[in-house]
């Protein structure tokens, strides 16, 4: 009762001890309208823990420091301390990312399925793989995705293309990476609920209360990511994404127009009160149709026009409406034992990108295959390994590392032959006719080859590059390839056939060893 | 030597006996509180649920309704999800060919979501298999599996175990890969009653051919329950003519609507609900069997399985909750001294056991917001997945 009465005085209490302690809290939700239609919708949730660093795996051996968060949240936080992660990321995406219409996506991660990987400092303690298992064990009990099953037949540790996002502190050990990924596994909504749980406002006010799971699981292409990275000077930032591509014309009739109430089924009432700062981002179409935005209290800069959702009235609906438009009209190989790439760089320079191709051993390249052509032309010096690692057939997946030189304005096929081994019949999954999901190839775009250090994944390029805005990571689609699959019900047809021949050839010489035929005098019948 | 030693063995045995005839003042508290408001006879403290779904592909689409069914009158009766399993083998509610994205329905008027805004599956997909259900049965696992997991019972849990997917004589299909015996489960619940791993289990199945798979059971107290008996089969409810499949059986079906009528706090029995059992509903012949339950079933309650209900007591004198310097002393020992928070008298301690209908929907959000207003009751955020005490 006390409590209750007084919720102002508490929840004053809750702000300054948060100050106090040095947590900050950011929400954001950016909408991007798309060429075709469609709505490219992005939330964002950032925690920073100011003056924490990682655990140092040299003490893995002794108990840990006790941990106080009052809005970083804690299950996570006894997860990456458990294990000693420096840095980690998860996504579970579902549906493929159309670079081609879409552009490039806001987060990188965009990997079809689960895709884990994480950065970790060497110990002699606890090795790497040991934790590794643990922290994957961890993560699919606290986010209910089978993550557990990225064993070391689907971990492979590509440095050049994972590189680390934030920094890595200095320990005197060397850091490693694991990366795993799941491109068969389904998202839904067992899969949200422990994300909105890492929330300090859980799913009740502010942005996350939009996450309408029944609006979300709808959408064209939908993601949700959790990142750590360590910040040097700054702490250890938590970011919890979730990313989505709408179509506001198969919801409407054949109109582009949306608001929240049409994308997510409900409006923002109350803002959350410990955020430091809750905004919404709307991107301004670069087109010459009139754009109508509604409500009138924004702030525009830089293409985007910015709500502020503590400061607006609620309930808050936002929409955008193109007035004068009527109707809005609309506008990807596997072949048999060869995998095909093709590349088109559309850009006026030539662009060199690292490729990554990380292939669980049940698919296994011929190297000397492998063929260049851009235009039509046999190029084979666009093409430099860095690193191979062959399969070893159920053990260790193929981990194959290049980089690409894309010449202006040309399209590049790249294609090797593959063979299929056999499973053995205890390796096929339950649903075996399905095939089986190959992991996408990761491009990574480096900068030119003129300069002189060749630094993949900068996040500051030098001054020219910035019109460029060149992405982190791109991903091809998950491809689906079929294996042979043996007849499931040979071993019950064998064991009845021979079962059946059995019993009939014993029977048969049991009778001819054994019977012996006699003839018995039968007594004629008395009269 | 050997008389020694004889003398001894003497000894000992006599002091086991004399101190096994007077029980302890201790356990006569225990047992008192725990028959103190002529509650349930059930010796329980706390309840969990194993509800699996064994069959993949859109096609057995009733068969996860079943289970989701099952989830959700067990988290609406209390059970929360840190106590509940959920083993789902296939993904209905964001699979492509569903019309309705997130949603999982028991019947063809579509009046109720399953699937809802707040669920947590535990295995799922490729997970659900015959080694991993025993092993969630025995406990036997790897060290680095999660608790939201794990079947975490002791001795006093009551276990509600409920399977469904395609069956036969004496088996279940799992993913229709693999299957899984009468003999196995009977094994593994004598594991559990060997490692003291339950207080009473009650099993529930809707397969065909169902009660064959209770009939090998031998560890005592357990009820067990079938939808059709050998040489029969298992029939589905009603249809949907938008998705295009069978969204429910009969026997979950009518069971469900029987346990709409049960709250938290009915005192309906386990008769009531095996009265509602009819051939020419359910057109298959449901089976009971309870000759291992020590307990007359029309004494014994739906909510002793189905619901997480546990006994609690308004203490009259305000108590004190400041972490007291000896920890290990009796409650009436501790000085009152200057605290933060005091427990209000006037605290009405039955609202926060509330019967809340929507116990999927917001429900633990609504009490972590009144938590958060009020410091002084001790709960423990740390558990991963969901919030523990009762709420959810």
């Amino acid at each position: 009762m006390f409590w209750r009465n007084n919720i102002l005085a508490v929840l004053l209490l809750c702000c300054t001890w948060c100050l106090a302690t040095s947590e900050e809290f950011h929400e954001a939700l950016t909408f991007r309208p798309l060429q075709d239609g469609r709505l490219a919708t992005r939330f964002t949730f950032t925690t920073l823990l100011r003056g924490a660093y990682p655990r140092d795996p040299s003490t893995l051996q002794e108990e840990d420091e006790s941990q106080h968060y009052a809005i970083f949240p804690l299950a996570l936080g006894q997860v990456l301390r458990e294990y000693a992660v420096t840095e980690l990321h998860l996504t579970l995406n579902a549906g493929k990312w159309d670079y081609d219409h879409w552009g490039y996506p806001d987060e990188p991660g965009v990997g079809t399925g689960a895709e884990l990987w994480a950065w970790m400092g060497e110990s002699a303690a606890r090795s790497v793989d040991e934790r590794w298992k643990g922290l994957r064990n961890a993560l699919s009990g606290q986010f209910c995705a089978s993550l557990g099953s990225l064993d070391e037949q689907r971990t492979t540790s590509p440095e050049l293309t994972f590189r680390p996002e934030g920094s890595l502190p200095q320990w005197g050990t060397t850091h490693q990476l694991r990366h795993g990924t799941l491109p068969s596994e389904h998202v839904c909504t067992e899969n949200l609920t422990p994300f909105l749980k890492l929330l300090p406002c859980k799913s009740l006010t502010g942005i996350a209360s939009l996450l309408n799971p029944h609006r979300l699981f709808d959408a064209d292409w939908h993601g949700l990511g959790v990142h750590v990275r360590y910040l040097e000077n700054e702490g250890i930032e938590v970011r919890l994404s979730f990313q989505s591509v709408f179509d506001p014309v198969r919801y409407s009739n054949g109109r582009r127009d949306w608001s929240l109430r049409s994308v997510f089924d409900r409006v923002i009432d109350r803002s959350c009160p410990i955020a430091h700062s809750s905004e919404i981002r709307v991107a301004i179409p670069k087109e010459e149709t009139a754009v109508a935005i509604t409500p009138d209290s924004y702030t525009t800069h830089a293409g985007f026009v910015y709500f502020n959702v503590s400061n607006a009235s609620k309930p808050l609906d936002i929409s955008m409406s193109w007035p004068d438009e009527q109707k809005f009209e609309y506008g990807s190989s596997q072949s048999r034992g060869r995998l095909s790439v093709s590349i088109t760089n559309h850009m006026p320079i030539t662009i060199q990108t690292s490729y990554l191709e990380s292939m669980p051993w049940l698919l296994q390249f011929y190297l000397h295959s492998l063929q260049i052509y851009s235009n039509g032309v046999s190029r084979d010096d666009l093409i430099s390994i860095v690193s191979y690692i062959p399969s070893v057939p159920h053990v260790r997946p193929t981990l194959f590392q290049a980089i690409l030189t894309l010449p202006p304005k040309s399209t590049l096929h790249l294609s090797m032959d593959v063979i299929k081994p056999f499973l053995r019949y205890t390796e096929h999954p339950p649903d075996a006719q399905r095939g089986w999901d190959l992991p996408p190839a990761v491009l990574v775009p480096l900068l030119h080859s003129n300069s002189s250090t060749l630094d993949p994944g900068l996040s500051n390029p030098p001054s020219g590059f910035e019109q460029l805005r060149l992405p982190r990571r791109m991903y091809t689609p998950v491809l689906l390839v079929d294996l042979a699959t043996p007849d499931f019900s040979m071993p019950y047809n064998v064991i009845i056939m021979s079962c059946t021949l059995i019993a009939l050839i014993f029977g048969m010489v049991f009778n001819l060893l054994t019977r012996k035929f006699t003839l018995i005098r039968v007594s004629p019948e008395p009269k | 030597m050997k008389a020694v030693l004889f003398l001894f063995a003497l000894v000992c045995t006599l002091w086991q006996c004399v101190h096994a005839q007077i029980p302890s003042e201790q356990e006569q508290h225990v047992t008192s509180f725990f028959n103190s408001h002529g509650g349930s006879t059930s010796r329980h403290t706390n309840n969990w649920a194993v509800l699996v779904c064994s069959s993949r592909y859109w096609f057995n689409y009733r068969h996860m309704a079943n289970a989701l069914g099952m989830y959700r009158t067990v988290k609406r009766l209390g059970i929360p999800d840190s106590n509940i399993i959920l083993m789902l083998a296939d993904d209905t509610a964001c699979n492509s060919r569903n019309k309705f994205p997130g949603c999982v329905y028991a019947s063809a008027a579509r009046d109720l979501d399953l699937y809802g805004d707040n669920i947590e599956v535990d295995y799922r997909g490729y997970e659900v298999t015959v080694e991993n259900f025993i092993r969630v049965l025995t406990g036997r696992m790897d060290p680095s599996v999660p608790r939201s997991k794990r079947l975490l019972t002791d001795d006093r849990s009551n276990v509600f175990v409920y399977m469904t997917g395609h069956g036969g004589n004496e088996f279940l299909k799992f993913q229709d890969n693999e299957e899984i015996s009468a003999f196995d489960i009977a094994d593994a619940f004598e594991q559990m009653w060997q490692k003291k791993r339950y207080n009473e289990i009650f099993f529930m199945i809707d397969t065909c051919q169902a009660n064959t798979m209770y009939s090998k059971f031998y560890s005592p107290n357990i009820l067990a329950t079938g939808s059709s008996e050998l040489d029969e089969n298992s029939y589905s409810h009603e249809n949907d003519r938008d998705l295009g499949i069978s969204v429910i059986d009969r026997f979950t079906h009518h069971i469900l609507r029987f346990m709409e009528g049960v709250n938290k706090t009915s005192q309906a029995t386990m008769q009531d609900l095996f009265n509602v059992y009819d051939y020419e509903k359910f057109m298959s012949h449901a089976g009971v069997r309870s000759d291992l339950f020590r307990r007359p079933l029309d004494q014994t309650y739906i909510t002793d399985f189905f619901g997480g209900v546990s006994q609690a007591e308004v203490m009259s004198p305000p108590l004190s909750l400041s972490p007291s310097s000896n920890e290990g002393s009796e409650p009436e020992n501790v000085p009152e001294s200057e605290l933060p928070v005091e427990l209000d008298q006037s605290l009405d301690f039955t609202s926060w056991i509330s019967s809340d209908t929507n116990a999927t929907s917001g429900a633990c959000t609504k009490a972590r917001r009144e938590h958060a207003e009020c410091q002084g009751v001790g709960v423990d955020w740390t558990s991963s997945c969901s919030c523990r005490m009762g709420w959810e």
